[in-house]
């Protein structure tokens, strides 16, 4: 909404730190709306922090061991959090209660590495295990079933080659498809509802691979990996399933990244990358172990290096960027979360009214008629006159601002109209309720 | 009218004798009454708002009306120092919300209905939950009175404005003030978000209508009109692209914050001494309600700034105006030779 007020033209990569969360944070991740943020602790609580009162509102306190990852539903209602204590915990942030109803436990056979929820249906969890193992957890009534997904090998290479463990494992923004990178340097794409591998990207030089980040819109990749580079993909289109083929068919195809990014210096690892909403910008968190540092790529200029944001004496370990703005959180080992941003000068020409600040001193020139006296009754119908367009006080001009933005799939999509049956009950419409902390409590 | 005076009097007694509290529900307090009122001529497309119901109970000069989002409740603030809440259809009394040391100047209902905020002489803002019946927290920070106070749209936060010139930004959950801003020079008349919580628009005694980011606390615009008249009250339009200002000199305009003009002005109706509210209609034709210093309240079409409808029966200055958000409903109270709160209600079905 202001942005019709403020500038069009400051739209640019976070700058400064706006503030710090004091937390114990391992990591901190905003909802789709941007309006919470949600840590994971080794303590195996998590707490959601408003960004608008900088305050935690919930404390969910559900495992006995590390936090390892949390997701959020697309409209915010639900929470996942996976732990080493070999336990998915969905909570439900609708009821109005701190710490908030559990919605469901899933427990798995080893500890949780990481765990997300299908983007269009909280009823579907990817969970990547310690072992190196990822199962699909379905709890829809009609659907329940926990699957595994399994690579497929070439007959040739079937037995010979030593089964390689998985990593990473992320559903793709439209949930069509899961992403897998294993300990070998490949991706591994499968479809999310028939769990059928459709292809194998052999990413050469990567080693193990570490973590993804997709562009909004699922048509971009950047992964981090053990060789100390970040690369920046497009990714193909992948065929639709034929069930017919046995084995079944999968794309083998060589991924060759469009950027690389590293530091040629001091050769530092990754922590973590996030793209910025619109895909413009690119942040890594360097692993660092002395500094905190964030070094910031434009993609849209042949992925050149823009700037490093320098965070201080605590090195940082975790970082994500929000989802509509120009703001990053940067979690350092100490647990504290910072929160950076662009900052807008203080324009103080706003505190006086039809006051116009110029850069350069500019000689004017009056109108010709500018200080005559006119005629009262002719000012007065004049003003009348311009009084009699029509004004319109309830449409909005502004795209209705969505909480998330879901990819919209074709009509007749399967997949989609797959994940769609047996609905959560995650609706734009929910709202967080307020929780007042007493007052003999503070 | 003779015969109106007799009946609130007794109303009022009534409610005095009453025991204070405890009975979160009690007897309907209201009277429903045959409107006896003349109304101007009305053609098929003007509005037609009768009086419903009298609801008295307050003792002292009414100061704020509001309706709560869900359109089931209204409530009602009043220099007696007490919150009352009535049934929006009915007018039955539902409880009173005693607590504050001072009058009180207005009242925010939060989204979900559940809580209400009310901004008193005694420097605090009091929110109230419905559930418990008490102050579920006190908000302590203004050096002087507290005059206007109101939600952002996820209830998380309040902005309030007062006579110590400052606006300042409240967490809800934990009651601490986030951020003064040093705002106006004179006192601040009213404040609040726009419909999606990035605005903040305050008007003062000085004159100035301005808007803040809500995020960073910083100006954006200053509107001010030449002649610079006592800015009384300043409300965004649905859409957030204007602001209703009602201003000391009898008027009301509509202003387009974007371009900082003008677009429509009203006028017709008294308003020289007090801080008196205007609104808009939320069903229907689209109009501009306000309460007005001749005991009447002006309604104007909001195109054409006609006066559609002028309601009389009021003894006294009409200082609150609320509007029903889903029924033509208009809640109106004022000044202490009336204490008592009308509905009208425009029975024609809305097309």
């Amino acid at each position: 909404m202001n942005g019709s007020i403020l500038s069009p033209f400051n739209v640019s990569h976070p700058t400064a730190i706006q503030t710090s969360l004091l937390d114990r944070a391992s990591f901190a991740k905003f909802d789709p709306s941007g309006r919470y943020l949600a840590t994971g602790k080794l303590d195996g609580s998590s707490s959601i922090w408003d960004l608008e009162t900088r305050s935690t509102i919930r404390l969910l306190d559900g495992h006995v061991k590390a936090v390892t990852s949390v997701d959020w539903s697309r409209y915010s209602r639900y929470l996942l959090t996976s732990s080493r204590d070999w336990n998915v915990i969905i909570w439900d942030l609708a009821s109005p209660f701190d710490p908030p109803q559990r919605h469901t436990t899933i427990r798995f056979d080893a500890p949780v590495v990481s765990a997300s929820f299908h983007p269009r249906n909280s009823n579907i969890v990817l969970a990547l295990l310690i072992t190196g193992d990822a199962f699909v957890a379905d709890l829809r009534k009609e659907h329940r079933s926990r699957t595994e997904l399994c690579e497929v090998y070439d007959e040739a290479d079937e037995g010979t080659k030593p089964r390689s463990a998985m990593t990473v494992a992320r559903f793709d923004p439209t949930g069509k498809y899961i992403f897998i990178g294993t300990a070998a340097g490949s991706v591994l794409v499968f479809n999310s509802r028939t769990k059928a591998m459709v292809a194998r990207h052999k990413i050469s030089g990567a080693g193990t691979m570490r973590g993804f980040d997709f562009s909004k819109g699922g048509r971009r990749l950047v992964t981090n990996s053990s060789d100390r580079a970040l690369r920046h993909f497009n990714l193909p289109i992948y065929p639709s399933p034929s069930p017919a083929s046995d084995p079944p068919e999968y794309l083998d195809q060589e991924l060759k990244p469009i950027y690389q990014f590293n530091d040629p210096i001091n050769k530092t690892a990754w922590h973590t990358m996030s793209y910025s909403p619109e895909g413009q910008w690119l942040a890594g968190g360097a692993a660092d172990h002395a500094t905190h540092k964030i070094y910031i790529w434009d993609i849209v200029n042949d992925g050149q290096f823009v700037c490093t944001l320098d965070g201080g004496r605590e090195p940082l370990i975790h970082l994500h960027w929000h989802p509509r703005k120009s703001v990053i959180a940067s979690t350092t080992n100490q647990g504290n979360i910072l929160i950076w941003h662009c900052p807008i000068p203080e324009r103080w020409g706003a505190f006086a009214g039809g006051f116009e600040e110029v850069d350069e001193n500019v000689e004017y020139h009056e109108r010709e008629d500018e200080f005559d006296i006119e005629d009262e009754a002719e000012t007065a119908r004049r003003k009348m006159k311009r009084e009699e367009e029509e004004v319109d006080i309830d449409g909005l001009d502004d795209a209705p601002m969505q909480q998330s933005t879901p990819v919209i799939p074709p009509k007749d999509d399967e997949d989609a109209a797959w994940a769609d049956d047996e609905p959560d009950d995650d609706k734009p419409e929910w709202k967080m309720a307020i929780i007042m902390v007493e007052e003999d409590y503070l | 009218m003779v015969e109106e005076q007799a009946v609130d009097d007794h109303e009022t007694k009534s409610e005095q004798e009453r025991p204070q509290e405890t009975q979160p529900c009690v007897t309907p307090d209201i009277e429903m009454k045959v409107p006896d009122l003349e109304v101007k001529q009305v053609t098929s497309e003007k509005p037609n708002y009768k009086l419903q119901y009298s609801l008295s109970g307050h003792t002292m000069s009414v100061s704020s009306l509001k309706f709560s989002p869900n359109g089931t409740m209204l409530v009602s603030a009043a220099a007696d120092k007490l919150v009352k809440l009535w049934n929006a259809f009915t007018g039955e009394f539902i409880r009173t919300f005693e607590g504050h040391t001072q009058g009180i100047s207005d009242v925010a209902w939060s989204g979900d209905s559940d809580y209400i905020a009310s901004a008193s002489d005694d420097k605090t803002i009091r929110i109230w939950s419905l559930e418990t019946g008490s102050t579920a927290m006190t908000l302590n920070g203004h050096t002087s009175f507290v005059f206007c106070v109101n939600y952002n749209p996820n209830s998380n936060l309040l902005v309030s404005g007062g006579f110590d010139e400052t606006v300042r930004v409240w967490d809800v959950a934990r009651g601490r003030c986030l951020k003064v801003l040093p705002a106006h020079s004179d006192p601040v008349t009213a404040v609040g978000f726009n419909h999606d919580g990035t605005l903040v628009v305050s008007s003062a005694m000085d004159g100035l209508i301005r808007i803040w980011d809500a995020e960073s606390g910083q100006c954006l615009k200053t509107l001010v009109d030449d002649d610079n008249p006592i800015c009384s009250h300043v409300k965004w339009s649905p859409n957030s692209r204007f602001v209703l200002v009602s201003t000391q000199d009898s008027t009301i305009r509509l202003w387009n914050h974007q371009t900082s003009r003008c677009v429509k002005t009203y006028s017709g109706h008294v308003n020289r001494t007090y801080c008196i509210p205007a609104c808009f209609t939320n069903v229907g034709s689209k109009c501009i309600v306000s309460g007005s210093e001749d005991a009447k309240i002006y309604i104007w079409d909001l195109q054409t700034r006609e006066v559609l409808q002028i309601l009389e029966g009021h003894r006294d200055v009409v200082l609150a105006v609320a509007t029903h958000p889903t029924h033509n409903i208009i809640a109106s109270a004022g000044m202490d030779k009336d204490l008592t709160v009308r509905l009208w209600r425009d029975s024609k079905p809305t097309s």
